[in-house]
């Protein structure tokens, strides 16, 4: 019994410093000297910390921290509520309905799951060009939100066919149409499987780099967080006081907010994922 | 979320009528107005997935079979040139079998690491929570800052290599040598991907029925027995899910190696989607580009449907 606890303590111990020693590095050299995070990254820094690597990555004109996450939390949210509002719909018709055609265009949907995005950006350009929206925010929405479809829809529809016929037939019975019966009485049941949708997507959208960098095209001016932080550390990744600096800035709010809502992030994956 | 309802809900209310004696032709126009639902339920997710998933397959599929660079209008159709060269272009097999070596190592990597850690983590202590949030960590921070964060632990000029170098030894080419650098992209894909898995499994664990692991403790189960013999089999789905997901993730990973290497030394860590990318836009080859996603599309399905045939047979096993 004494073996397995210290075993046990020891694995923790281990995943423990392996998961957080590259946040310490990450957290404490964005307060240092170039000298110090060469002559001691892992120690306390000769010259003391110092706010002047962070002050200057956050006025720098490369990476707009504030633009940027501006940016980003808009694609989170936007993409979120058109992907529920467009699949939440969709996952009811297609659960409840007893055609062969709502299967099939379930399974053509679904094929998205397995259609890596970086394959297919190059074609959306030209679908986006003919839209007339290539290299605008709402072309890059639009392209995300169809990308998290195939995962929402999923979850969506799996949770639906677990709620029991017999709540629609009461809703109809009391004169609601079906788009109503949706809204008003399923919808609300589906709780742990928007959990689970909107974290994953929230998660998609907001470490997506590749659409951003090839839809928005460095030319828009407009960055994400990952594509801003990238061309603020690509061209001076040996500068180690703007790596560092600028990481932190990048992480540090999704960071925040993560600790927070750990309960929710995390219980939000497990609650919806296990159904069906 | 209050909605107007008018243009469908008289549809819903005749189609909602008692089973009275209704005419056919009653019938018939409430199975109309309920397909018309359904369009307007299904329409606007299906258009933007026809907009911005099939048709671009499509478009890469047509381009696949053309030499185009971007500017040319129409491109030139060579027939399956590109298919073909793609199978001697010693980059292009170099990147294939790299990702290959990241799905199936990475892949069982992830699971035993994540089913492993999981059952360590399985009961609702405060400890646990915290190592739970721990070890998802990377999930949330994404690939491009992980990369950069990795590199410049690692590089030349890295956190580890100043220590070396502070006590007076020789500096590891963790990424710098292209055996090393390998070993080290595969290594920090694994520690950025595993999280999901744990979690995923967390979920699967939560879901098994207490009375059978008690039932197996009563009859003299030890833990180790417990696992391998019930908790292990009930969870099958749980393991196909892992097992894909882990797998269809491997096969696409590329912001962690921009990030972490660049695709350096001399190439070695490319991946295929770098590959691909690089190939595109770097060198203008789109037609060639579009023929090297499509052969990927393909094999993620294939390595799909396989993954789900093999295990159907151990998830079957459990309901008999």
């Amino acid at each position: 019994m004494i073996a397995r606890r210290t075993l046990r303590t020891a694995a923790f111990v281990l995943i423990g410093v392996a998961m957080l020693a590259p946040l310490y590095l990450l957290v404490t050299n964005a307060f240092k000297t170039q000298q110090d995070i060469v002559g001691s990254p892992f120690g306390w820094p000769d010259d003391g910390f110092t706010l002047d690597n962070l002050w200057r990555a956050a006025t720098s004109t490369d990476f707009n921290v504030v633009g940027a996450y501006g940016t980003t939390a808009l694609l989170v949210i936007v993409v979120n509520v058109l992907s529920v509002l467009v699949a939440g719909p969709a996952s009811y018709a297609i659960a409840r309905g007893v055609r062969r055609g709502h299967r099939i265009v379930l399974l053509v949907m679904l094929a998205g799951l397995f259609i890596p995005s970086q394959t297919i950006v190059i074609p959306v350009i030209y679908v986006l060009k003919t839209l007339g929206l290539m290299g605008t925010l709402p072309g890059l929405v639009l392209f995300q939100t169809a990308l998290t479809i195939p995962t929402t829809l999923f979850l969506f529809t799996a949770f639906v066919q677990s709620i029991p016929r017999e709540l629609d037939e009461a809703a109809r019975i009391d004169g609601a149409s079906r788009l109503g019966t949706f809204w008003r009485v399923i919808f609300p049941l589906m709780r742990p499987a928007v959990a689970t949708a909107v974290v994953l997507n929230a998660v998609g959208v907001w470490s997506d780099f590749v659409n951003p960098r090839i839809i928005l095209g460095p030319g828009s001016g407009i960055y994400t967080v990952t594509t801003g932080v990238y061309s603020a550390i690509s061209k001076y990744s040996t500068d180690f006081t703007i790596v560092y600096s600028n990481m932190l800035l990048a992480v540090a709010p999704v960071i925040i907010f993560y600790v927070l809502l750990q309960k929710r992030i995390i219980g939000g994956l497990t609650s919806g994922a296990v159904k069906g | 979320m209050p909605r107007s309802n008018a243009p469908v809900g008289v549809g819903g209310v005749a189609s909602a009528a008692p089973p009275a004696p209704a005419t056919s032709s009653r019938r018939r126009r409430a199975a109309r107005t309920d397909l018309m639902t359904d369009a307007v339920m299904i329409g606007p997710a299906f258009a933007l997935v026809v907009a911005f998933v099939l048709i671009p397959i499509g478009i890469a599929v047509y381009l696949s079979f053309t030499d185009w660079d971007g500017f040319t209008i129409p491109p030139d159709w060579i027939g399956a040139r590109n298919y073909t060269r793609l199978f001697q272009d010693p980059d292009v097999l170099r990147a294939a079998a790299f990702t290959a070596v990241i799905a199936v190592v990475g892949t069982i990597a992830c699971n035993a690491l994540g089913l492993g850690i999981a059952v360590l983590l399985n009961r609702n202590t405060r400890v646990n929570t915290v190592m739970r949030v721990l070890v998802f960590s990377p999930y949330v921070i994404g690939p491009i800052i992980l990369g950069f964060l990795w590199s410049s632990i690692l590089g030349s000029n890295g956190a580890i290599n100043s220590v070396l170098t502070n006590l007076g030894a020789e500096r590891l080419p963790f990424l710098a040598d292209p055996t090393w650098a390998m070993v080290t992209t595969l290594l920090v894909i694994i520690w950025a991907s595993f999280g999901v898995n744990v979690v995923l499994y967390l979920a699967g664990l939560q879901t098994l029925d207490d009375s059978l692991i008690e039932a197996a403790v009563i009859d003299g189960a030890s833990p180790w027995q417990t696992f391998w013999r019930v908790k292990l089999p009930v969870l099958a789905p749980t393991v196909t899910l892992n097992v894909v997901l882990a797998a269809i993730g491997l096969l696409r990973v590329y912001e962690i190696v921009l990030a972490l290497t660049a695709g350096g030394p001399a190439g070695t860590t490319q991946t295929v989607v770098f590959n691909i990318l690089t190939t595109s836009f770097s060198r203008s080859q789109l037609g060639y580009g579009a023929a090297q996603s499509v052969v990927l599309m393909v094999v993620i399905i294939t390595v799909t449907v396989v993954l789900t045939q093999l295990r159907r047979r151990s998830e079957l096993a459990v309901s008999a």
